[in-house]
C-alpha cells in the first residue's frame, strides 16, 4: 500500500513536471498581430455596453431573491382560496338580472 | 495629438481605450503576452495556443469596461485566460472532438521503468520529458471539462482552493469537491496502468 501511494506520488511529479513542460514550447509572434486586427474591427467599446454590463453585474445577482419571492407569492396564492372571487363573478355574468353585487353581500 | 505618458499606468492605458482609443490596447497586449501565452500553453493543445491567446485578449478588451482595479490586471486577465480555456474544452467535450488515444504498451514499459529507476536521472531525464506528457494528455482527456482545469489548477499546478476559485470564478466549495472527485477519477485512471 505504502509502495503503491509512494508511485503515486512519483508519478504526480512527473506529471507535474510535463504539465509545466508545455510552458517551454515557442509559438510565432503572427497572433498578436491577429489579435490586435480582431480588436480593431471591433472598434471603440460602445458607451451602451454599460447598460449591459450593469445588468449582467447586478440584476442577475437578484436572480435568488426574486425567485424566493415567486415561490413565497405561488405559496400564498394557493393557501388563499381564491374559488369564491370566481363564483361570484361567474354568478354576475350569467345570471346579471336577477343577482345584483349587492345581493351578493347580504348572504 | 494627445500627449501621453512614456510608461502609463494599466489604469491610465485602460481609461484611455474606454475613451477610444483601440490602439492603447497594444500596450497592455505586449505586457501581459508572455503571461497569458504561459497559462493557456498549459490548458489547450499546442495547435490551439495561439488562437486562445488571441481570443483572451479579445474578450479582455471586450470586458474592460467591468474591470475593477480591486485585484490588479494582471489577475483579472490571468482569470479571463483561464475561464477562456475552460470554455474551450467545454465546447470541444460538446461537439466530442476530444481524441480518445490509448496508452501504448510502450507507455506501460516506460512507465515501470521510469517508476522503478527513480534514481537513475540519466533515464529519468532522458526519456520522461515526450512520454510523460503523452501521459499526462491521456489521463486528462479521460475527465470532464470541470474536473480538467480543477486538477490542472489544484493538482498540477498547486495552486489554493481559494485561488482556483477567483481564477474559475466558482464557489471555493465546487472547486473543493471537484479537486476530490478528479483526483480520485486520476487515481482510478493511474491504477490500472502503474505497474504493482
Amino acid at each position: 500500500m505504502k509502495n503503491l501511494q509512494h508511485r503515486y506520488e512519483a508519478l504526480r511529479t512527473i506529471l507535474r513536471e510535463a504539465y509545466f513542460g508545455k510552458e517551454h514550447v515557442e509559438v510565432g509572434e503572427q497572433w498578436q498581430v491577429n489579435a490586435m486586427r480582431r480588436i480593431r474591427a471591433l472598434g471603440p467599446i460602445p458607451s451602451g455596453a454599460n447598460f449591459f454590463l450593469f445588468f449582467e453585474q447586478f440584476v442577475w445577482r437578484l436572480t435568488p431573491a426574486t425567485c424566493i419571492l415567486i415561490f413565497i407569492f405561488a405559496a400564498l396564492l394557493f393557501k388563499l382560496d381564491f374559488t369564491p372571487e370566481y363564483e361570484v363573478f361567474t354568478s354576475l355574468i350569467c345570471d346579471t338580472e336577477e343577482l345584483s353585487l349587492a345581493q351578493l353581500f347580504e348572504f | 495629438m494627445p500627449n501621453h505618458p512614456r510608461n502609463p499606468s494599466d489604469a491610465e492605458i485602460i481609461r484611455r481605450i474606454i475613451d477610444g482609443d483601440v490602439n492603447s490596447f497594444e500596450h497592455l497586449l505586449r505586457k501581459y503576452q508572455d503571461h497569458v501565452l504561459r497559462i493557456v500553453k498549459k490548458h489547450v493543445p499546442f495547435q490551439e495556443v495561439e488562437e486562445m491567446a488571441q481570443e483572451v485578449f479579445v474578450r479582455a478588451y471586450q470586458a474592460l469596461p467591468g474591470f475593477k482595479e480591486e485585484g490588479g490586471f494582471r489577475q483579472w486577465l490571468s482569470s479571463i485566460a483561464v475561464r477562456t480555456c475552460y470554455d474551450f474544452w467545454r465546447k470541444r467535450y460538446r461537439s466530442r472532438e476530444v481524441p480518445m488515444s490509448d496508452l501504448s504498451e510502450n507507455h506501460r514499459e516506460w512507465l515501470e521503468k521510469t517508476l522503478s529507476y527513480q534514481s537513475d536521472t540519466s533515464f529519468y531525464e532522458k526519456s520522461r520529458e515526450k512520454e510523460a506528457k503523452e501521459m499526462l494528455d491521456w489521463a486528462l482527456d479521460r475527465l470532464s471539462a470541470q474536473d480538467r482545469m480543477v486538477l490542472e489548477l489544484v493538482y498540477l499546478e498547486g495552486l489554493s482552493v481559494k485561488e482556483a476559485a477567483g481564477l474559475l470564478g466558482w464557489s471555493a466549495a465546487k472547486v473543493k469537491v471537484r479537486s476530490f472527485r478528479s483526483r480520485k477519477k486520476l487515481e482510478t485512471l493511474l491504477k490500472r496502468v502503474i505497474p504493482t
